[in-house]
């Protein structure tokens, strides 16, 4: 009996049916595959790092080494199991060339090294250490992927001087320098094409690896190291925030993923909300019949709810097979940089749990809707055949007093305002679509405005000249400074080093802190809070450092400068996406014991001379990067900009969608729902326009105030919410730049012309409605 | 008098060839003229308001044709017909077919708004003088909910008035009426046609039915009979005689 019901109601609606039906099924697809995605991510983690036996601290160091020092410290100290040190040979992006392109664009630091012998390996894509022969190359996953090379391309190394083509023999997993946001990617060569490069490289550089007896240490050994003598002219990073690193894209494309599923869910619920309210308002009449002839609520609430849990249960379980499919989408990046875990029970697990939870939120919400049966009594039922959604008098507006608006659009009005809490869904619907569309509108816009160097920790100038740390560094960078201050084409311009300090931590140790010195007035910086260093006793700290430190404008700090500690007082907080987001700025002569990079910003006279300066700069002091604000900006954010692009594209086409598949359902059922008011205005000579009038009037209203709530929404959460994912990468108060044109104008009017049309076809059946029909049922 | 409303030949069909076809009207041929005041008895499922809501053009006749003031609507398009049922036909329904969410008054005048024929002022006037006719008058700014069932029904009469239509068609307009409103309610009606207003009603209650000048008899889907009554003055005619006179009639088709 309840299934040959079950059976009636499904053909019954079967768009209504179909369309819940998806909701809860792309809603159980997400949260599963959102929950395994978490799962696997940490289990993979965990299982690469334990196959390539990541290091629990580096310190990465540039120019000379005693490792005798080091081997001697590593021994005398009981909590170090092993370590090593790694040599780097960095070379310039510009001598290497993969799909017969060059480098030199881009803003990886390359580095040739050989497989480890102990610990840290790079590891192959069935999780092997890497091993190469002579002419052969291991070549990082991320280029793999960027520049889709396959194993047996070529690899070249031109410096001028030496030059050598690499077969690539496998591609390279590396825990430590895996993710993209890392700019620093390692190469592996046999050991003999390693030594017939190293007096070819741009340099040397060196990581002081450990591995301790417990990882429960390292906080306390990482502050040891910082304190003593030993070399750490570069920063310094551990096992945790290595994981970190691995796990974060993916970790927020699974958070996004659950949050996505989770709106889904509630739009579901909405939906089958409304869709109930629909139903019992239909078949009123008979709950009265059946209550009066003696059937219990508990019986009748069965009858409707049984069609939930079936469509919940088939929606849920349905999801859960499917997710197996597009897991492997999702997996995808995890599988390529991370690798596979080996099997286990428990993702399927967690993600059956992730569909019950689903399945059990769209039941227990039908369970509450349906409370509504203990208030239908027999009587009233029977007698008005009418739930009376509308409470009269509520929200009215007389005819009389509308002036000027025509009849069906006033309909329309006071419809809306008396019946809101019905249109609530329909209003949800349109401020989530607004959101989906318009923050990552607003964000995109944001990240290719010039202004984003704002974010980056840099002012905005013409030109950007780069000179990373060579043998000559430091005669090369005079020269520049020389050059650029001579050159009359120039109208301002401010060298900046950025070089290592100790700053004293709360421990009593000192830990490594970049600080770029210079003139900062030349080329300003927005700050978050308090200004600029204005003299040598004070200092700027990055968003990221003054949130590891716990400081703020005003507090003060130490800093180990030439020989002595010296107090600074922080001047400001600025927000800086590069370099892992910790740097600091402060108006000292920097150590040159210990520079990282130099920096020349400058401004030319006329705007037409950037390219031909550009050209002079970069034969003048090669290989120094010498890139324009926006070629800077793309080189460094151009990954992230197609990939926003790709997700902007994505989430309009959903929002659409979701758009467009709610307006035609909640309209379909309006108007099964109204059809007795609509018989009525038929009969007092309401023609069918007059009648799609009034519920266009009505969709419209609905769209005009959910884009309206939507903006206001996307512009002061969805600006939180950036904020707070790019708080991550270094800034913490991102403020749209926005597009008006695109913003304010094509995003509503796409909304408005596909919801509007959606609303005229889906209101079809106004002329379905009329007296004779309505009486003769 | 000219014929404000005919039909010839109207047949009507439900279902369709795939399903049974079911025949609903059969060949009906109908004159009303102008002023007139007709009622359409007969058992139930007879067909009294398929006829009623085919001749208004509210249904689409399946064959033959109905005039409305000498044009042909029934093959008029939707738009045209709509505009028929503004300006000039009223409409009144047993059960009380009004919109919950507009005041009495707002439920009166919205079809005359939307009509444009007058300003608002006037409508507004005219309103209020036909709520003073049917004794509502000071019910104007209620809910629905906050009136009796005679009360909206007399807001349904106000309602069909407001565009001074030709033409009144009721569909047991007191079917679910007490005694005492239905006499006030037919009273009202009486007054209506004297003026003017042609009236075409369906109605199960002999009491309505002998106020009426003409009844015809509809059986199976077919006008069976008719039967003149002669017009009907309140305070001169009897209006028992004219009930058992009915009675008599109908008792001879079997009814």
């Amino acid at each position: 009996m309840l299934w040959k019901m079950l059976k009636n109601d499904l053909l019954r609606k079967k768009g209504v049916t179909v369309t819940l039906f998806i909701f809860i099924l792309l809603s159980a697809v997400l949260a599963v595959s959102g929950t395994k995605m978490v799962v696997e991510l940490v289990r993979s983690v965990n299982h690469l790092f334990v196959q390539s036996e990541t290091p629990h601290f580096v310190q990465m160091h540039a120019g000379t080494l005693d490792a005798a020092q080091v081997d001697a410290w590593a021994a005398a100290d009981g909590r170090v199991e092993k370590h090593q040190i790694e040599a780097m040979l960095n070379l310039d992006g510009a001598s290497v060339y993969m799909g017969g392109e060059s480098e030199q664009s881009s803003v990886m630091d390359i580095s040739f090294v050989e497989q480890n012998r102990d610990f840290d390996f790079l590891l192959d894509l069935s999780g092997n250490p890497v091993e190469v022969g002579a002419g052969e190359i291991g070549v990082p996953v991320y280029y793999m992927q960027q520049r889709g090379l396959k194993i047996g391309d070529a690899v070249t190394v031109d410096t001028g001087a030496f030059s050598r083509e690499y077969k690539i023999a496998a591609f390279v997993r590396d825990s430590q320098m895996n993710p993209s946001i890392v700019h620093s990617k390692r190469f592996v060569v046999a050991g003999e094409d390693y030594e017939a490069l190293k007096p070819y490289a741009a340099g040397t550089e060196y990581l002081i690896e450990f591995r301790l007896r417990d990882a429960g240490q390292i906080g306390q050994f990482a502050s040891d190291y910082q304190g003593s003598d030993l070399p750490k002219t570069g920063p310094s990073v551990d096992y945790s925030l290595f994981k970190l690193l691995n796990a974060l894209t993916d970790g927020i494309v699974a958070a996004v993923v659950i949050l996505v599923s989770l709106v889904l869910n509630v739009i579901a619920i909405l939906c089958i909300r409304f869709t109930m309210l629909a139903t019992i308002e239909e078949d009123y009449r008979e709950i009265g019949v059946m209550k009066a002839i003696g059937i219990s609520h508990k019986d009748i609430k069965r009858l409707y709810l049984v069609k939930y849990v079936f469509l919940a249960a088939s929606a849920s379980l349905l999801g859960y097979a499917i997710s197996f499919g597009v897991l492997r989408y999702f997996m995808s990046n995890i599988m390529l940089y991370i690798g596979n875990a080996p099997s286990s029970p428990v993702p399927s697990l967690l993600g059956l749990l992730g569909a019950a939870l689903i399945f059990g939120m769209v039941v227990l919400f039908s369970n509450i809707v349906l409370r509504r049966f203990r208030g239908v009594s027999a009587v009233e039922a029977l007698r008005s055949g009418s739930l009376g959604d509308a409470k009269p008098g509520k929200r009215r507006m007389s005819l009389n007093r509308a002036g000027w608006m025509r009849i069906p659009v006033l309909l329309g009005f006071q419809d809306v305002a008396q019946r809101f809490k019905l249109f609530r869904l329909l209003l949800f619907v349109f401020i989530v679509s607004s959101f989906i569309i318009i923050v990552p509108v607003n964000f995109l816009n944001t990240i290719q405005a010039p202004g984003f160097v704002s974010y980056m920790g840099i002012g905005r100038s013409d030109i950007r000249i780069d000179l990373q740390h060579s043998d000559n560094v430091e005669d090369r960078y005079k020269q520049l400074v020389e050059q650029v201050s001579a050159d009359p084409d120039v109208s301002a311009f401010s060298p900046l080093v950025t070089s290592q300090f100790k700053v004293l931590n709360e421990e009593g140790s000192y830990d490594n802190l970049s600080v770029e010195t210079g003139d900062f007035s030349v080329f300003p910086l927005d700050y978050v809070s308090g200004s600029a260093p204005a003299n040598g006793d004070q200092i700027a700290l990055s968003y990221v450092n003054s949130d590891e430190m716990g400081k703020k404008a005003g507090d003060t700090l130490t800093l180990f400068v030439d020989g002595e500690n010296k107090k600074m007082t922080i001047s400001g907080i600025y927000q800086d996406v590069t370099n892992g987001g910790r740097t600091a700025k402060a108006l000292l002569p920097y150590n040159a014991d210990a520079v990282l990079w130099y920096v020349v910003s400058l401004d030319v006279r006329d705007a037409g001379l950037i390219p031909a300066k550009i050209a002079k700069y970069e034969q003048d002091f090669q290989p120094a990067k010498v890139t324009d604000l926006q070629g800077y900006l793309d080189q460094t954010l151009g990954g992230t900009v197609n990939q926003l692009k790709m997700v902007t594209g994505l989430a309009t086409g959903i929002a659409v969608f979701v758009a467009i598949l709610i307006t035609s359902l909640f309209l379909q059922m309006l108007i099964s729902k109204d059809r007795n008011q609509i018989a009525i205005l038929r009969s007092i000579g309401f023609g069918l326009d007059q009648i799609k009038v009034k519920y266009i009037t009505m969709a419209l209203i609905l769209l005009v105030a959910g884009i309206v709530l939507g903006t206001v929404l996307s512009n002061t959460a969805g600006q939180w919410l950036v904020s707070a994912i790019m708080s991550f990468f270094g800034a913490s108060r991102i403020s749209f730049v926005i597009n008006p044109i695109v913003s304010y104008l094509l995003c509503p009017l796409l909304l408005a012309v596909c919801v509007g049309v959606t609303a005229l076809l889906s209101i079809k059946s106004v002329k379905e409605a009329n007296i004779s029909r309505m009486i003769a049922e | 008098m000219p014929a404000i409303l005919e039909a010839k030949e109207m047949e009507k069909f439900y279902g369709s060839e795939k399903t049974e076809r079911h025949q609903v009207l059969k060949n009906i041929n109908l004159s009303v003229e102008k002023g007139e005041f007709v009622s359409v008895m007969g058992p139930s499922g007879s067909g009294k308001s398929t006829l009623l809501y085919n001749v208004s053009g509210m249904d689409a006749v399946s064959s033959g044709s109905v005039f409305f003031g000498g044009e042909q609507i029934s093959s008029l398009p939707e738009k045209k017909l709509a505009q028929l049922r503004l300006t000039r036909m009223g409409f009144i329904f047993q059960h009380i077919h009004l919109l919950k969410n507009l005041n009495l008054l707002d439920n009166i005048v919205l079809s005359a708004y939307l009509a444009k024929s007058d300003s608002r002022d006037a409508v507004n006037r005219r309103a209020e003088a036909l709520m003073k006719q049917t004794g509502i008058d000071t019910l104007a700014s209620n809910d629905i909910t906050q009136a009796s069932g005679g009360q909206l029904q007399r807001v349904a009469i106000c309602r069909a008035l407001i565009n001074r239509p030709d033409i009144l068609f009721g569909d047991e307009p007191t079917g679910a009426l007490n005694s005492k409103s239905t006499q006030e309610i037919m009273d009202i009606l009486g007054e209506i046609n004297e003026n003017g207003t042609t009236i075409l009603l369906v109605t199960h209650d002999v009491r309505v039915a002998a106020r009426s000048e003409r009844v015809l008899f509809m059986l199976d889907g077919a006008l069976t009979a008719e039967r003149n009554m002669g017009k009907y003055v309140k305070g001169e005619d009897d209006l028992k005689t004219r009930e058992n006179e009915l009675s008599g009639w109908l008792a001879e088709m079997g009814f």
